[in-house]
């Protein structure tokens, strides 16, 4: 077997793993707010797509199109068509156990290959330790780990992010990678908008490059033509998915555009503060990575990064004769950075979570492997054990963390938090999407043994339903739409949800909730119930 | 510039440091868990306060976030008043449960007691005394609405239920004074307000009906020595910063005796009213809400008279 087949190899065995794993762990995870929007735009899509077959003159009229893809416009298509195929095929074969996994299979798929690419980029630049551990460390994030559960696009994208970049790097000295660029840059626009930010990082790198091999006096010059094949098939494979944007083009790409760059506020708990509008703390993304990504692969990304430096040097610096290679680092860099600046600048929308920057997490993980390598290069002990006992050490805390957030992934901090409790008395968002519901469905079906109705606070109706699809919530519970209609009300604990705990108070007469949901001491959902 | 990864990258204790982080966390994640009291330390602090619980008694928790469990275990106990308090008046004592290490009062207890992981706390307070709660007592009240013909009333009456939810304000109770079915936010009743520092409070939602006023109405109210008003905005209305100032004026048998303007940015905003010069009453008492725009003026106010010693 060869190098790069044997990196393959693990790198698939890895990712093969992780899937195995989510699979076997989605089950306790209810869907979350917008895993449910999103579930119902794949069977609107999908439903689409079969009626096109059908009936192409029919389905390709504008108001058919319109009226199927119409709704959930703020998103691109790819992932949902990819939700909804999974589903339909399931519904055909009964593939998976559940129909929420269905949904999810696709997203879950793409996190398996987020950490086979980690692993075999990482090998392709360092000893294959490195790459082991970097597809490790991201795995073993604990918010990572919840996201790669999802029917949702953070998780995705991430994958198409790092694709993209991949095949960028491999299109500067093989321009037989140039069109996969192309295509990767179409699958990531077609994924979610953080994939706007990819030309601009490449540009830079593209231009350090070159600037690098006019000093140098490189002959063979890294190639450009990963540019026309980006700006080309990027948009045109946007626009083939997106059957939303084949009418009125321009104003909807307008529309796209400006719902993310005036994306409503949502309000987020930091350090004691709720947020509501901006400018939101510069220091969020980065507090937010150091309280939920394990300390030591945050000291391992440091002392790999700073491991990395001379790599880093500004291209002016480079002098003639200098072997510069393809700048991979500076490429690394780019990436992990772009998307906490972008979320850290003070005109951005309010956002908080940490998916919002997930397609960093790749890179700091890489990082970390480079850290690992030169780490466990200044070990005294020259032998293997004492290296691979170092190793796992340094996988454990990340991997225990991961467990230990299982099914609360959001509501997670790590002992640099103090830990859940510690995050609650600095005053961090506790969750948010109400998936938690979920760990509240055994004890539901319990209380009310012949049916009932539950207000289901942050829990959407499609996330109730799915939960009665899934057969984990009896069918003769519903979901009420008021509070005076249920026997149950649930509050998911925010500083902002006190307003509907107080308005619980009022309407069922006491202020006694009958269950608190806990995570490590801390509430998560109270219930209150109607006599 | 030599090419990259040659140089050693990291100083030699660079390891030492990533695994006594890496010792750090494995040690630490279960030491958090383990200082989470368990649901026995919580029954069994929770027992020694209901033993001793007095009507008059508020139960607090510290951190603020453990709220919800001492609410779990203890809120049976707490009427609508002492969970969602106004100001100190009528609270003889106050019940502290906390955990890791946290307090609500700095002055030493004259109760402490530990329960493993919780610890309960008891202070003696020397209260105002609360002769006449409106909040408690609106529904016996007269509200009017001035309308083009004059000021009319308003029935007292059971109406459709809210459906609550995030930025929908203060719930209505099933029974309140309805004033206008095309402005079905000026209506009157006792509801708990969510303030601007998010604290509950107890109070009569009287949503001004703009520069015309809108008035409540209470007959054979007696006076003590002072007569104190609260008002406050719900907080999703009032963070925004941005509307019309709220005026509530009293009057004391038909004598303006005095006003509160809140401002987006005061919160739960207080306003004393001497009435120890006004021999004990029994005597009308009226509130009038006005203000420029009613936008977005979720108005909540709380009022009591009282008497004797103020604490706090």
């Amino acid at each position: 077997m060869t190098d790069r087949a044997r990196n393959h190899a693990v790198g698939a065995a890895l990712g093969l793993g992780y899937l195995l794993l989510l699979l076997f762990t989605a089950p306790d995870l209810a869907m979350s707010r917008d895993e449910s929007f999103y579930a119902h735009a794949a069977e609107r899509y999908t439903a689409w797509v079969g009626r096109a077959f059908d009936d192409p003159a029919a389905a390709f009229d504008k108001r058919a199109i319109d009226g199927a893809w119409g709704y959930n416009w703020e998103h691109p298509p790819l992932m949902k068509l990819a939700f909804g195929a999974s589903w339909r095929l399931h519904e055909s074969l009964g593939v998976f156990s559940r129909e929420s996994l269905a949904f999810r299979f696709p997203g879950m798929l793409t996190a398996g290959l987020l950490l086979w690419l980690i692993y075999v980029w990482g090998a392709a630049v360092m000893p294959r330790r490195g790459a082991l551990f970097a597809a490790l460390a991201f795995a073993t994030m604990p918010r990572v780990f919840y996201h790669s559960h999802l029917a949702c696009f953070d998780v995705p994208i991430a994958f198409f992010v790092l694709l993209t970049a991949y095949a960028y790097w491999r299109s500067l000295d093989d321009r037989r990678w140039a069109p996969l660029a192309g295509l990767a840059f179409g699958l990531a626009l077609a994924t979610k908008h953080n994939s706007w930010l990819l030309p601009g990082i490449f540009a830079i790198h593209f231009l350090w490059v070159r600037r690098d091999e006019a000093r140098t006096g490189v002959s063979n010059r890294a190639s450009a033509a990963w540019l026309p094949w980006m700006l080309t098939a990027g948009p045109i494979l946007l626009f083939v998915s997106w059957p939303w944007l084949w009418h009125d083009t321009w104003r909807r790409l307008y529309q796209y555009a400006a719902f993310h760059f005036r994306h409503v506020h949502y309000t987020y708990e930091y350090l004691g503060v709720s947020y509501f509008e901006p400018p939101l703390p510069v220091s969020v993304p980065f507090v937010m990575t150091l309280f939920t990504v394990s300390l030591t692969v945050i000291a391992l990304a440091v002392f790999g990064l700073y491991s990395r430096r001379a790599e880093l040097a500004l291209p002016w610096r480079t002098q003639p004769g200098d072997r510069t290679g393809k700048r991979t680092d500076v490429l690394w860099l780019g990436c992990m950075a772009a998307p906490l600046v972008a979320i850290a600048l003070p005109t951005s929308p309010i956002f908080g979570g940490t998916k919002h920057w997930i397609t960093a997490y790749p890179f700091v993980a890489l990082f970390a492997g480079w850290g690992l390598v030169e780490v466990l290069g200044d070990v005294g002990v020259r032998r293997h054990w004492s290296r691979y006992a170092l190793a796992g050490l340094f996988v454990l805390p990340g991997a225990m963390q991961v467990a230990h957030s299982h099914p609360f992934g959001l509501s997670h901090y790590t002992p640099a938090a103090g830990g859940v409790p510690g995050a609650a008395d600095l005053g961090m968002n506790r969750q948010f999407w109400g998936f938690t519901t979920g760990s509240l469905a055994e004890w539901i079906a319990k209380r009310l043994p012949n049916g009932g109705s539950v207000w289901p606070c942050d829990t959407t109706h499609g996330a109730w339903v799915m939960m009665q699809r899934d057969g984990v919530m009896p069918s003769n519970i519903r979901a009420a739409t008021s509070m005076a209609d249920a026997d149950l009300i649930l509050v998911h604990h925010e500083p902002h949800f006190r307003e509907v705990d107080y308005q619980a108070w009022v309407s069922v007469g006491t202020v006694r909730p009958v269950f608190v949901l806990r995570y490590d001491g801390v509430p998560i959902i109270s219930v209150y119930e109607r006599d | 510039m030599a090419e990259a990864g040659q140089k050693r990258g990291v100083p030699a204790w660079a390891w030492m440091l990533v695994a006594g982080l890496a010792l750090f966390e494995v040690a630490a994640q279960p030491l958090i868990v383990a200082t989470v009291p368990s649901e026995d330390d919580w029954e069994a602090a929770s027992a020694f306060v209901r033993t001793r619980y007095r009507p008059t008694d508020r139960i607090v928790a510290a951190p603020r976030w453990i709220d919800p469990i001492v609410r779990h275990h203890l809120g049976d106990l707490l009427s609508l008043r002492m969970a969602a308090p106004v100001d100190a008046a009528g609270i003889e004592r106050v019940w502290e449960l906390s955990i890791r290490g946290a307090v609500s009062r700095a002055e030493p207890p004259d109760i402490n007691a530990i329960f493993d992981g919780v610890r309960v706390r008891m202070w003696r307070l020397s209260p105002p005394a609360v002769v006449y709660d409106f909040v408690e007592n609106v529904a016996k009240a007269e509200v009017e609405l001035l309308r083009a013909e004059g000021f009319g009333r308003c029935p007292f009456r059971k109406v459709a239920p809210h459906r609550g939810g995030l930025g929908r304000g203060p719930m209505p109770p099933d029974a309140r004074f309805v004033c206008d079915g095309k402005r079905p936010w000026l209506w009157v009743g006792p509801t708990v307000l969510a303030d601007l520092d998010l604290e509950p409070r107890r109070c009569v939602w009287q949503h001004p009906a703009g520069p015309e006023p809108f008035l409540v109405t209470f007959a054979d109210v007696p006076l003590g020595d002072r007569l104190v008003v609260h008002g406050g905005i719900d907080y999703t209305a009032e963070r925004q910063r941005r509307y019309s100032p709220v005026t509530v004026r009293v009057f004391i048998d038909d004598e303006l005796a005095g006003e509160l303007v809140h401002h987006d940015g005061d919160g739960w905003k207080s306003t004393a009213i001497d009435t120890s010069t006004l021999g004990g009453g029994p005597a009308v008492v009226r509130f009038e809400t006005t203000t420029d725009d009613p936008k977005a003026r979720l108005f909540c106010w709380a009022a009591s008279t009282q008497s004797g010693s103020h604490d706090d």
